[in-house]
């Protein structure tokens, strides 16, 4: 069975021009991802600021042209199309946004938002547009009168419920949906999460879900990738990460999860240093510095990404030391 | 000049009685901070926890009277060691701000200089409140951030905010609130700004920084998991009102009120893939009700009783509060 959605060795290197002073360089945000998503799957995307998830999301969508690598939607490769050729396919991909706030136009009413992409991508009559509507808040948990509103009148996890509205408009196949509550209060948190994943079973839906918090993505996702430094480190089913993880930098995203619960006695030894400058990634394997499995083969040599098992792929020389100071 | 009383033992260092802080707006009264009342003693850690809108950020801005225009605080007292800071006149709570209470904000990138050296930043507060010379608040500067975990300390005096990374700036707040050796720090989310394995860092440094001095600390933050790992007490905080008021083994075992539950449960466990439990409604929205029950219409279990009449504080067990008709 052909995945819904392959990539292969996508990268992505931004050009930092010199200014007096300062030297010209380069920066790797996404090097070399290779990832797959199935229907209505959904791939959790975890990693910390600065280690190129986002960027992954938008060379996906081409709403930032790659240097290199495929990204095939049902075989079809995107990342060979013109703007006028991708459109189309614009339809079936759709992209969720971390700040409600900043991601709807405040001079729209909220009708207005969600009518847009069906004008655009003349999805329906002009007669049915407003009955559309409806529909789409009902989906999203708003009431018809919502659709007047212009989107200052709206709480943050409201809001986002209006950006998904938008997002399901064009029935996409999948939305990659990219920090979609991190901006939002713990209890809508768990309403926006419990209503992404209704829609799904109800669209057999697919999600890239590209978040810092390891709890979420683990809660949320059939698989998880972790990054650090524009690469993928470790692939798993979510379930067997956090039972077993293979990678020491999953490990530690694990062990630094705060727990709701006081009488856990003692805390792991947070990680030691500071995430690496992606302008000066260290050698070998980058997380060398920070990990404490390091040996000098870890200095000198780039662990490749290789499967362990079935289901699982570790990038780490010592992964089979990995996961037993668990708590 | 503001010089302590004799110390009155068994005395908690910091009082605060019937908190009133109300925003006269245009579009109306808003009782931001309505009737709150707790203590901490010398040493201890108290979390102020609540969602967005509150009132824990409130609360904190003032203790320390800075509270911005059109809000003022209306009634209530806080006794800080023997003084009622509300009633000190202006030039004596500036020698009690950043010297005796020092706070650290949520944003260590908007909160420090940018056109500033960090050595000069952390010196100013050394030359003014224990009139240092500015070879002896430099030597001083160095030397605390090196206690805040910053190598080549002496070296990075000469850096510029811009230079560190979020963590480092963040370090660097603390240095400077540490500076005056304060008997009472307010972390106003201090690490909601950080990455994961970061915000374990800080936290252990403020753990330690408060065991090893005997500072009282007031940690305001939304993230249950990271109170329940460093508070001793614990104040949740709903529209305005303290709700429920426990030590933390206490109210992490026991929630009794129904948004102290609520929270709990939405929650992502890791290893836990149901559906999350959720809290109805959006939060915080009653703020300027006058009556009833402001959790009312959010609440699982209405029980209708009451009316009009705001529930009180019931302790229902040793030292645990809880603010319900049903408790």
């Amino acid at each position: 069975m052909t995945p819904l959605l392959e990539v292969h060795d996508l990268a992505k290197t931004y050009r930092i021009p010199g200014k007096s002073g300062i030297k010209p360089a380069q920066l790797k945000a996404v090097d070399g991802i290779s990832l797959q998503i199935a229907a209505g799957e959904t791939l959790g995307l975890v990693g910390e600021s600065g280690c190129g998830k986002s960027t992954l999301g938008k060379l996906i969508l081409g709403l930032t042209p790659a240097d290199r690598g495929d990204v095939l939607y049902r075989g079809k490769n995107l990342a060979r199309l013109s703007d006028r050729q991708m459109r189309p396919y614009r339809r079936q991909l759709q992209m969720i946004f971390q700040d409600p706030f900043s991601s709807l136009n405040p001079r729209m009413t909220v009708s207005e938002t969600l009518a847009e992409p069906l004008i655009i991508h003349r999805l329906c009559a002009p007669a049915q547009r407003q009955q559309r509507v409806a529909q789409l808040l009902d989906q999203v948990g708003l009431e018809s009168a919502a659709a007047d509103r212009y989107p200052h009148e709206f709480s943050g996890g409201q809001r986002q419920r209006v950006s998904i509205a938008r997002a399901l408009a064009v029935e996409p196949e999948l939305i990659i949906a990219d920090e979609p509550v991190s901006a939002l209060d713990l209890s809508v948190q768990a309403q926006i999460l419990n209503l992404l994943r209704e829609i799904q079973l109800e669209h057999n839906l697919s999600y890239l879900f590209i978040a810092h918090d390891l709890a979420v993505v683990e809660h949320v996702s059939d698989r998880v990738a972790v990054m650090y430094l524009g690469k993928i480190v470790e692939t798993a089913p979510a379930g067997e990460l956090y039972h077993q993880p293979g990678h020491p930098y999953t490990e530690a995203l694990l062990n630094a999860i705060p727990q709701p619960d006081p009488s856990r006695a003692g805390r792991p030894a947070p990680l030691q240093g500071e995430i690496p400058s992606p302008l000066n990634p260290p050698s070998g394997c980058s997380f060398h510095p920070r990990c404490p499995y390091a040996t000098e083969l870890c200095r000198q040599q780039e662990p490749e990404l290789l499967s362990h098992g079935d289901n699982r792929q570790v990038a780490c020389h010592h992964s089979d030391r990995v996961g037993h100071n668990k708590t | 000049m503001y010089a302590p009383l004799k110390k009155a033992h068994n005395r908690p260092l910091l009082q605060v009685r019937g908190l009133k802080s109300y925003f006269f707006t245009r579009a109306g009264l808003v009782k931001a901070v309505d009737d709150v009342s707790f203590e901490i003693a010398a040493g201890e850690t108290l979390a102020l926890v609540g969602e967005s809108g509150c009132g824990k950020s409130i609360t904190s801005l003032s203790i320390l009277r800075l509270l911005p225009e059109p809000g003022r605080v209306v009634d209530g007292e806080i006794i800080f060691d023997d003084h009622d800071l509300l009633r000190m006149p202006p030039n004596e709570i500036r020698r009690v701000r950043g010297n005796r209470i020092s706070m650290i904000f949520q944003e260590p990138m908007t909160s420090l200089n940018p056109v500033l050296r960090i050595g000069e930043q952390i010196a100013e507060v050394l030359r003014l409140h224990r009139g240092m010379t500015n070879p002896e608040a430099l030597a001083q500067a160095a030397e605390l951030l090196t206690r805040v975990g910053i190598a080549a300390a002496e070296s990075r005096l000469r850096d510029f905010p811009h230079q560190l990374s979020g963590g480092q700036r963040q370090r660097v707040m603390i240095a400077m609130a540490l500076a005056c050796d304060p008997q009472l720090l307010i972390a106003d989310e201090p690490t909601t700004a950080l990455d994961v394995t970061i915000q374990a860092q800080i936290m252990e440094l403020l753990s330690n920084l408060g065991r090893d001095r005997q500072m009282a600390t007031l940690l305001i933050s939304h993230d249950l998991g990271v109170v329940a790992g460093y508070a001793d007490r614990v104040a949740v905080m709903y529209a305005g009102k303290i709700v429920e008021y426990a030590a933390v083994g206490e109210l992490f075992k026991n929630p009794a009120h129904p948004y102290t539950r609520g929270l709990l449960a939405c929650i992502p466990r890791l290893g836990d893939k149901n559906p999350l439990p959720t809290i109805q409604g959006q939060p915080n929205d009653k703020h300027s009700a006058t009556d009833g029950c402001a959790f009312l219409e959010r609440c699982p279990t209405p029980c209708g009783s009451g009316g009009s009449k705001i529930p009180q504080l019931k302790e229902i067990s040793p030292a645990h509060f809880v603010r319900c008709w049903r408790s």
